[in-house]
């Protein structure tokens, strides 16, 4: 797949070292609608115990149908299901030791906070003193001992998602499903959210696995990320990992922003690469599995180049344009530079300073640059 | 007591008991009388019962079919023309609902929110009422004695009474009344939700507020307009106890032919032949109804 | 120009809507036994209903049978909106759809005619029922099961399906997922089901003429009666005491309607204006 992974083949997997137990294992899992449309299209993947594992795509890439039948509410049409082991494929969602929050919450609205909470408690035969309490220790982990008595519509939505957080914890599931866990917050709460849920769930440190389209929720939130398109997974990697090196194209675009450009292997070497392009000529400072003559992609994220209205001395890694657009967000600035090619390409600029720092203004002739192990090579 | 609760809750397929009892009321309620009905008027006057339309030769149930009462039906033309009548009195009746409920539709929407949920109820509130009471309302306002006339007469208007009962005016009179609200609530539902936005947008590109209306505002309330239509042409056709007790001896309608085939003439398989017809027309602007719905819904996916 | 064109022609038409009724319920009051003149005002005519032996009884097999044939409306509806909108696909769902909603398309003469004669069949072949309070029972059940149907799938529409999800995922089989989480969400619909069908049945005059038998006459029936032979006063004290009992119902459970839905919005306000400070 990749050809980037050369210089770490070293380093082995983080996550795998660190929890070695596994706790959900899926295998070759499909699930087809009306007898052609494949939702979910032969998965496997082994989420180990303590770990946040996220999926994340765009809508219709199959994460919401992947996660509903863990949860036991679809049937897988091929494959299986084990959790610590046990074949739970055909296990109905009423007997799975595993708990999901729901998007928008789905609080029963004709409950009490209180109520909510133990609902899942009562179906279990558990003695009244003990759901009791449980759904007191619930509360004040969530820091809603106040609101017992209250029904749904009178929380607001932050206290709402604790409250489902709490209904969803409170069997002390195996695992826990979170379904776009913040979608139905607004920008400014969600930060604030995010870290309260991370901190909560690793106190009780139940293992997740969480369904997002967003990808800042995915990087904060998960240990590792599954990219999903079209009922597949793309890349499985840790935040980092799929950030930094991208095993194609798609990941490369979904995940952030990215400059890419397309060339031909010039050079290949063990400790280096060349690759010619119409724009410029790159210089990877790194080798990877390619043949000379290969055409590639090379991948730079834009708050990898640095502009300058000098032209770098180097004979690789720059390239000139024109600055088309200058997109202002604060804490940085983006700048469009409309290359000789007729490509335009981005560079994000730290706005370090109190004034704009590199000067730069439209119409201006820039250079962008960049370092030998800025980019990444892909054959996908 | 447990045991047999938790084995009935693990055993019985919830699937087929939802489905089937429904299925099985409305089958012995809804399709089979409609069946008996077809059956029944395909027999003579003498054998109503279904085993004597089925005869048995050589060990096959046959059945023996008999058209005396369509042929009746469709040689005297008296039934031709309640047909016929009971089709125009039902589409002068959606025609004036649609007159009276379109503005009242749309000027309640326009009316200040607040207000909407009491206009609305005002609206309901008579159809919570009997229906029969107050048709029989309308009797004692229209009768030649009635309070309308006596009001006119007192204040010098008339001289005479005038006659309106009985009449098809007394007949129209009533069913627009009865069916109006059944045309203005879709047609409010529908113009309630009309994007405001639309009609500024108009306004906005220099459309004259007449001509908004025409253009933007009917166009886009077609589907309230038509749902209120079918809801008051189809039950106006088979109406009885308006043309029982407001209509006359010249307003024919259909349902009142067919009571009266069953409870005067005691002529079953006349009133089913009758009812056979009836429902047959009532079929075709529902099929057309329908094949509009399913457009639509074809449309938005 | 417009707005009084438009308050104009709304005035109009509530007056066109009132008009009958309230004639019915001042003349309800009148003294002289010929319905259109007045003369004075009197109670006569309620002390007149109130003797009559007829119409009271008429009144209580009507309620009897409004309250009877709602329940079982609201029950068969219920099922039938269940079947609807949770299986999707069944062998026959299209014919399910289409009979639950023949009563509602089809005129009251030909639901009567083509009930009664199903009903005659099944007592020529097993001896029973007996023309009478079981089969205006059916009947208005039947009428009631189509419109509690409607009802009650338009709420089963609305309702988040997550929820019955999330009670699943709780521990519920399917039918503690009804009893404990669709069904107390249901309530508000089988109560305006059940006062809807209550409503139609305590109305009906059709159907029951039909399927009746000998000794059973219902309100409307014996009302239809008297208004086909001409005007009667105490018609009016009957209409008055519906109207009045009807009206106070509507209006006050539309007070508590919108009472009760404002309380709600200022909750909700409440609770976010709580978290923000």
């Amino acid at each position: 797949m990749s050809t980037t992974a050369t210089t770490d083949s070293a380093k082995p997997s983080a996550i795998r070292k660190m929890a070695p137990q596994e706790l959900l294992r899926v295998e070759g899992i499909t699930k087809v609608y009306d007898g052609s449309v494949k939702a979910v299209d032969n998965i496997s993947l082994t989420v180990a115990t303590g770990e946040i594992f996220a999926l994340l795509g765009g809508s219709g890439c199959g994460k919401s149908t992947l996660l509903r039948m863990l949860a036991g509410f679809e049937k897988p049409t091929n494959g299986k299901i084990f959790l610590a082991g046990k074949d739970i494929t055909d296990l109905p969602a009423y007997k799975r030791p595993i708990n999901m929050m729901f998007q928008s919450y789905a609080l029963f609205p004709h409950l009490s906070v209180w109520e909510n909470i133990a609902f899942g408690l009562r179906r279990d035969d558990m003695a009244k003193g003990d759901i009791a309490e449980r759904v007191e220790s619930m509360l004040s982990l969530v820091q809603l001992d106040k609101f017992a008595k209250r029904k749904p519509h009178q929380l607001s939505g932050g206290q709402q998602q604790r409250v489902a957080l709490a209904r969803s914890l409170a069997k002390r599931p195996k695992l826990l499903l979170l379904d776009e866990p913040l979608g139905a917050l607004d920008k400014k709460l969600r930060e604030k959210t995010q870290l309260e849920l991370v901190n909560i769930i690793e106190e009780v440190g139940v293992t997740c696995v969480l369904v997002t389209h967003d990808q800042e929720e995915a990087m904060t939130m998960a240990s590792r990320i599954a990219v999903m398109s079209e009922g597949s997974f793309m890349q499985v990697g840790s935040p980092d990992e799929v950030y930094e090196m991208p095993n194609s194209r798609q990941v490369a675009d979904f995940i952030g922003n990215v400059n890419i450009f397309d060339g031909i292997i010039e050079e290949d070497e063990s400790d280096h690469v060349t690759i010619r392009c119409e724009e410029c000529l790159h210089y990877v400072g790194h080798g990877i599995s390619g043949n000379v003559g290969m055409s590639v992609g090379v991948a730079l994220r834009p708050e990898k180049i640095t502009l300058s209205k000098e032209q770098p001395q180097s004979e690789y890694n720059w390239c000139a344009g024109e600055v088309v657009e200058i997109v202002y967000f604060g804490a940085h600035t983006t700048y469009h530079l409309k290359l000789d090619s007729g490509k335009v390409i981005k560079a994000q600029e730290l706005n370090n300073t109190r004034d704009l720092s590199c000067g730069l203004t439209w119409g201006d002739r820039a250079y962008a640059h960049w370092n030998d192990m800025a980019m990444v090579v892909l054959t996908y | 007591m447990t045991n047999i609760y938790n084995y009935l809750r693990n055993h019985i397929p919830s699937r087929q008991i939802v489905i089937g009892v429904p299925y099985l009321w409305f089958l012995l309620l809804a399709a089979i009388p409609i069946l008996i009905v077809l059956k029944i008027s395909m027999s003579e006057m003498e054998s109503t019962s279904v085993s004597s339309m089925i005869s048995w030769t050589q060990g096959w149930p046959t059945i023996k079919f008999n058209f005396a009462s369509y042929i009746f039906l469709s040689t005297d033309p008296l039934y031709f023309e309640t047909y016929l009548s009971s089709i125009k009195y039902a589409l002068i009746t959606t025609v004036i609902c649609l007159a009276i409920g379109y503005p009242f539709a749309y000027f309640m929407a326009r009316s200040p929110k607040h207000l909407q949920p009491m206009l609305l109820m005002l609206i309901m509130l008579p159809f919570w009422t009997s229906f029969l009471l107050r048709i029989y309302a309308w009797k004692t306002l229209m009768v030649n004695n009635g309070v309308i006339n006596n009001v006119l007469m007192s204040l010098g208007v008339i001289d005479d009474p005038i006659a309106m009962m009985n009449t098809p005016f007394s007949l129209l009179v009533g069913m627009v009344y009865s069916y109006l609200p059944f045309m203005i609530l879709p047609l409010y539902a529908n113009l309630s939700k009309l994007d405001i936005r639309f009609l500024e947008a108009a306004a906005d590109l220099g459309t004259s507020p007449f001509r908004t209306f025409w253009l933007v505002t009917i166009p886009l309330s077609k589907a309230g307009i038509i749902a209120g239509s079918m809801l008051v042409f189809i039950p106006a056709i088979g109406e009885y106890v308006i043309p029982e007790l407001l209509g006359g001896p010249d307003t024919l309608m259909i349902g009142r032919v067919l009571w009266d085939e069953f409870f005067s003439n005691n002529d079953w398989p006349m009133a089913s032949a009758v009812a056979v017809v009836m429902i047959l027309l009532i079929l075709l602007p529902m099929a057309i109804f329908n094949k509009y719905q399913s457009d639509q819904a074809e449309a938005k996916s | 120009m417009n707005k009084l064109f438009g308050r104009a022609w709304m005035i109009a038409v509530y007056i066109f809507l009132y008009m009958p009724i309230v004639t019915l319920v001042i003349y309800s009051f009148n003294a002289s036994p010929l319905v259109t003149v007045w003369s004075e005002a009197s109670l006569r005519w309620y002390v007149a209903l109130a003797n009559d032996g007829d119409l009271i009884a008429a009144v209580w097999l009507s309620l009897k049978i409004a309250f009877l044939s709602s329940l079982m409306s609201v029950f068969f509806g219920t099922f039938t909106a269940f079947a609807l909108t949770r299986y999707k696909r069944f062998p026959g769902r299209t014919l399910l759809s289409s009979m639950s909603s023949t009563p509602l398309v089809m005129p009251d003469v030909i639901v009567g005619l083509s009930l009664l004669l199903m009903l005659v069949s099944l007592q020529h072949w097993l001896g029973f029922p007996e023309r009478g309070l079981f089969t205006i029972l059916l009947g208005h059940a039947l009428l009631g099961t189509a419109y509690a149907a409607v009802v009650v799938t338009s709420r089963l529409n609305e309702m988040d399906k997550r929820l019955d999800e999330a009670a699943m995922d709780l521990g519920c089989r399917p039918f503690q997922v009804f009893r404990l989480v669709t069904l107390p969400l249901l309530v508000p619909a089988l109560v305006s089901a059940f006062l809807l069908t209550f409503t139609l049945s305590f109305d009906d005059v059709v159907l029951s003429s039909f399927l009746s038998g000998p000794g059973y006459s219902t309100l409307p029936m014996v009302i239809f009666s008297r208004a086909r032979l001409g005007l009667n006063p105490t018609i009016n004290a009957v209409a008055a005491v519906t109207i009045a009992v009807v009206s106070i119902a509507v209006i006050a459970s539309s007070i508590y309607q919108s009472r009760a839905e404002r309380q709600r919005k200022r909750e909700v306000a409440q609770a976010y204006s709580d978290a923000n400070q």
